[in-house]
């Protein structure tokens, strides 16, 4: 018979990790909050493209991306859409990106322009919010709820972690000491909190951004680059490992890995929940 | 198409040995789906992020996928470090630029080749007074800026002994002193 497009493949009910690998986005299945390793698949092929970021709106279930070949942003329905560019110019190198599923409305990072950026999820209404004070900008997460945005900047010389409004303003500094290259960064809103993976301290870390509680949750990681969470457990991509692995948040410690079947690195990581969280936020009001 | 019922219908994936491959239904364009180790592209034609070549071969002699080579001056840590076809490098670090990172940047000098990051490119900072239309590039070796007439320094920051009025923006001026009433 004729083979299905390869290029879209639908994505069946469920909670799954999506991930980005060497031209694709593929994704694995959960299972409670076991990887259902055997029925990984393709989501999308993009073979030209190097895939960096990718988030996921529980809306409309569409999956975004960075991709920095020839740098843009795309976006795709999960239930077996064409991939369609939303970002196209004025864009060097973005990296890591986030959707305020509330407001609509995306934030991403670019690590040539130094800058972080939000529009809403066609591109249109696009500006920048911060410009200052960014080295190596990577991973981006937001809390639709409360309308805090996290950023990581892994520059060698002065690694941090930032805190603002959705806006752009009251932004600080949340971390900056014992920190090397924060590639990993997710947040939970119901625990409200903010944990990281840090590829030369080798830690898992944790903190409720409120509270200023920091602590270490696992140490000993190889290389972590691209992190999501999902009920009790955290995951991260590695790109010595070259694989998923999911950390226990609750024992702190790592109770699965799942290495796909091609052996490369492996980059963005996110969610796609079945169902949206509850909430509501200022943007979405007015 | 294996449902016209030819002896042509089903033909060998046109990928590396061992890569399976899939019809796009729209386009009828085929494109691998399991490219070997290193390699992605609808023909595997492309290397992964972090490298470069040319696998197939379909630009010349074939160039198997290796690390960007840049001087050592991009970080590993970062992505899109050169293009994966040529192995130009595009994330320069320690203020060098070039093709691999071999020379510095326009504003800087010294050597990119040095082992010490310290050691590398230092900016010109050049004197915005002293400079010919307030350059800011030098020469990319010595660092010598381009002075106005009469002045003297690397960075071109002070007056040619005998001469003052760095400031004028045209050069230094003689002093003119009278030579009997000065003492030097």
């Amino acid at each position: 018979g004729p083979t299905p497009r390869p290029d879209v493949q639908p994505l069946p009910p469920g909670t799954h990790l999506l991930y980005a690998q060497s031209g694709r986005i593929e994704h694995v299945p959960l299972e409670g909050y076991n990887m259902k390793r055997e029925e990984a698949k393709t989501l999308l092929h993009l073979p030209e493209k190097v895939v960096i970021g990718v988030a996921y709106d529980c809306v409309d279930k569409m999956v975004y991306w960075t991709e920095i070949s020839s740098p843009s942003i795309s976006r795709a329905s999960i239930q077996g859409g064409e991939p369609a560019p939303v970002i196209t110019s004025d864009i060097d190198s973005p990296e890591g990106i986030t959707i305020d599923h509330l407001s609509r409305t995306m934030f991403w990072t670019d690590s040539m322009k130094d800058r972080i950026e939000v529009a809403s999820l066609d591109g249109a209404q696009r500006k920048v919010i911060i410009d200052t004070d960014l080295v190596n900008p990577r991973a981006i997460v937001c809390d639709p709820p409360s309308g805090y945005l996290y950023w990581a900047d892994w520059n060698r010389e002065a690694p941090k972690i930032e805190a603002s409004y959705m806006d752009g303003s009251n932004r600080r500094v949340l971390v900056k000491d014992d920190l090397g290259l924060p590639n990993g960064l997710t947040y939970d809103s119901q625990t409200a909190q903010l944990c990281w993976a840090d590829a030369a301290t080798h830690k898992l870390e944790c903190m409720n951004p409120g509270r200023s509680d920091r602590r270490q949750l696992l140490d000993g990681l190889q290389y972590p680059f691209g992190m999501a969470n999902f009920g009790k457990n955290l995951y991260y991509t590695d790109w010595k490992r070259d694989a998923v692995v999911a950390v226990d948040r609750y024992t702190g410690k790592e109770s699965e890995e799942f290495q796909p079947q091609k052996r490369t690195k492996l980059y963005g990581l996110t969610a796609a929940y079945s169902q949206c969280l509850q909430g509501q936020n200022y943007c979405g009001v007015n | 198409d294996a449902t016209k019922g030819t002896a042509g219908d089903c033909q060998p994936c046109p990928c590396p040995s061992g890569a399976t491959c899939a019809v796009v239904p729209k386009t009828r364009e085929v494109v691998c789906t399991n490219c070997p180790a290193g390699t992605t592209g609808k023909r595997c034609e492309l290397c992964d992020d972090g490298f470069f070549g040319d696998p197939l071969g379909q630009e010349g002699p074939v160039r198997a996928c290796r690390a960007c080579k840049c001087s050592d001056n991009i970080d590993p840590n970062a992505v899109g470090n050169c293009h994966r076809e040529t192995g130009e490098c595009l994330k320069c670090i320690y203020n060098t630029a070039g093709f691999f990172c071999d020379r510095c940047q326009e504003g800087f000098y010294g050597n990119a080749l040095a082992a010490n990051p310290s050691d590398k490119c230092k900016p010109c900072a050049c004197s915005p007074f002293g400079t010919v239309d307030q350059q800011t590039s030098c020469s990319q070796v010595t660092g010598q800026c381009s002075c106005l007439p009469n002045i003297a320094e690397r960075d071109c920051s002070a007056c040619e002994p005998g001469f003052y009025n760095l400031h004028s923006g045209k050069g230094c001026e003689q002093c003119k002193c009278n030579p009997i009433g000065s003492t030097n």
